[in-house]
């Protein structure tokens, strides 16, 4: 909506999917999390089984616009938007999150990075009826710097520990979500100790797939340098990880 | 492009509603102009200041980001409706309710124009408290721990007021009348 009322998006044909039944249920299976495409941000910022079952996800949900926005915005969609200023694409990068796409005579079930990475998008003819969330309890630190508390952030990023396997993904560095595997030995060397920005700003560097991104607010030389300190910041509070009450 | 009217209907302050809009009208145009609802203060338009949040089946929307269609059946409440959205709370002096009066007492506004979204979406988030606190749960954001977020209330005030910009009073007026009637 937003989009639209800004004048950025002219849709030809829009579907109001809110009075879809059974769509808005977050449902446990044996190693994933199930959402329906119309939870609420909000409502998965409060769900028990999201807090129990998908360690990091709450937390970082927390992080997004503000509780009025979260009663309206779903999870699904500040995904697909995969806008530069949301959040959610590299929180779900970075626990490994799937989407279930439906066409119109098939279903498929794709990793997130497939869907948010460079260059990609949910295909012309399919659309997210689910996202899967794998199960997790391990460690988990989200961080972002915005221009004003609540609105979309400028970077973000999100750093998950399993068993020794971390995972570091981006929002903001560049158009999409950015995988950053460099970034993540680095702190995976460090843990618990704080990885050093210079180090992450060089591994930032090998994980770069495309330009990075800039607009009237901050440029791509600020996001370069604002991308290490954030992630240095998520993995710290990765260290101090504690799952929420 | 289909742009042929749809029939929409639903209760406004008590009031039912039949109309028939295109389907890119907005909610708070349709409230405005249709419903004769002036206290929908239409300010950015895109979401962003919260000035036009009215309470759509007790849930608080930016009446800017939802289409008149997208509201068919729903029941809902504008800052007219304010003495009902705070619950029982007995009206006032002068026949304010709690809120405005605590409003005015703090001097928690100036030009006015952001405050009846702010009325709506404080009385809103003042029952979901109050219900959260019937289930022993926190209100506030888990996982979000910042300097100056000390006491559990004001953190709540802060991330409640997050979503709303006003441009004269400096904020400090504001939270200072929201935290006078949690107390």
């Amino acid at each position: 909506m937003p989009l639209m009322t800004r004048r950025l998006v002219r849709p030809e044909l829009v579907i109001d999917i809110n009075r879809i039944a059974g769509l808005d249920a977050i449902e446990i299976l044996p190693t994933y999390v199930r959402m329906g495409a119309l939870v609420r941000q909000e409502q998965a910022l409060r769900s028990s089984i999201v807090r129990e079952c998908i360690a990091g996800l709450a937390e970082a949900l927390a992080w997004v616009a503000n509780p009025v926005v979260r009663q309206r915005g779903t999870v699904a969609g500040n995904l697909v938007t995969n806008s530069p200023g949301a959040e959610l694409p590299a929180v779900a990068m970075a626990l490994g999150a799937e989407f279930v796409l439906r066409y119109p005579d098939a279903e498929e079930t794709v990793s997130a990075a497939a869907v948010l990475g460079a260059g990609n998008t949910v295909p012309p003819n399919a659309v997210v009826t689910h996202v899967l969330w794998p199960r997790r309890a391990g460690p988990a630190g989200f961080y972002e710097v915005a221009r004003r508390d609540g609105h979309a952030p400028v970077v973000s990023a999100m750093v998950t520990l399993n068993d020794g396997d971390c995972r570091v993904a981006v929002s903001g560095v560049c158009a999409t979500g950015l995988s950053c595997p460099t970034m993540a030995r680095v702190i995976a060397r460090e843990f618990p100790r704080p990885p050093r920005t210079s180090d992450l700003a060089s591994a930032l560097q090998d994980d770069l797939t495309g330009p990075v991104y800039c607009d009237i607010y901050s440029s791509a030389r600020y996001r370069l340098e604002v991308a290490p300190v954030v992630s240095q910041r998520a993995a710290g509070i990765m260290t101090l990880w504690a799952p929420a009450a | 492009m289909i742009e042929e009217s749809l029939n929409v209907s639903m209760t406004v302050d008590g009031a039912q509603l039949h109309a028939r809009v295109r389907p890119r009208y907005l909610l708070s145009d349709f409230l405005r102009e249709r419903a004769g609802a002036g206290g929908v203060h239409v300010a950015c338009g895109h979401g962003v200041c919260g000035a036009c949040t009215v309470a759509v089946d007790g849930t608080a929307v930016r009446a800017c980001l939802m289409l008149a269609v997208q509201a068919d059946g729903t029941h809902v409440q504008t800052v007219a409706s304010l003495g009902e959205l705070e619950g029982d709370v007995p009206a006032g002096r002068d026949g304010l309710t709690r809120l405005q009066t605590a409003f005015r007492e703090h001097h928690a506004l100036q030009c006015g124009y952001c405050t009846p979204g702010l009325l709506v979406s404080t009385a809103l988030f003042l029952s979901q408290r109050k219900a959260a606190a019937r289930s022993a749960t926190s209100c506030a954001s888990p996982g979000r721990a910042s300097p100056g977020r000390a006491c559990a209330g004001r953190a709540e005030i802060l991330d409640h007021l997050n979503g709303h910009l006003c441009r004269c009073t400096g904020y400090a007026n504001i939270i200072a009348a929201i935290e006078s009637v949690l107390t």
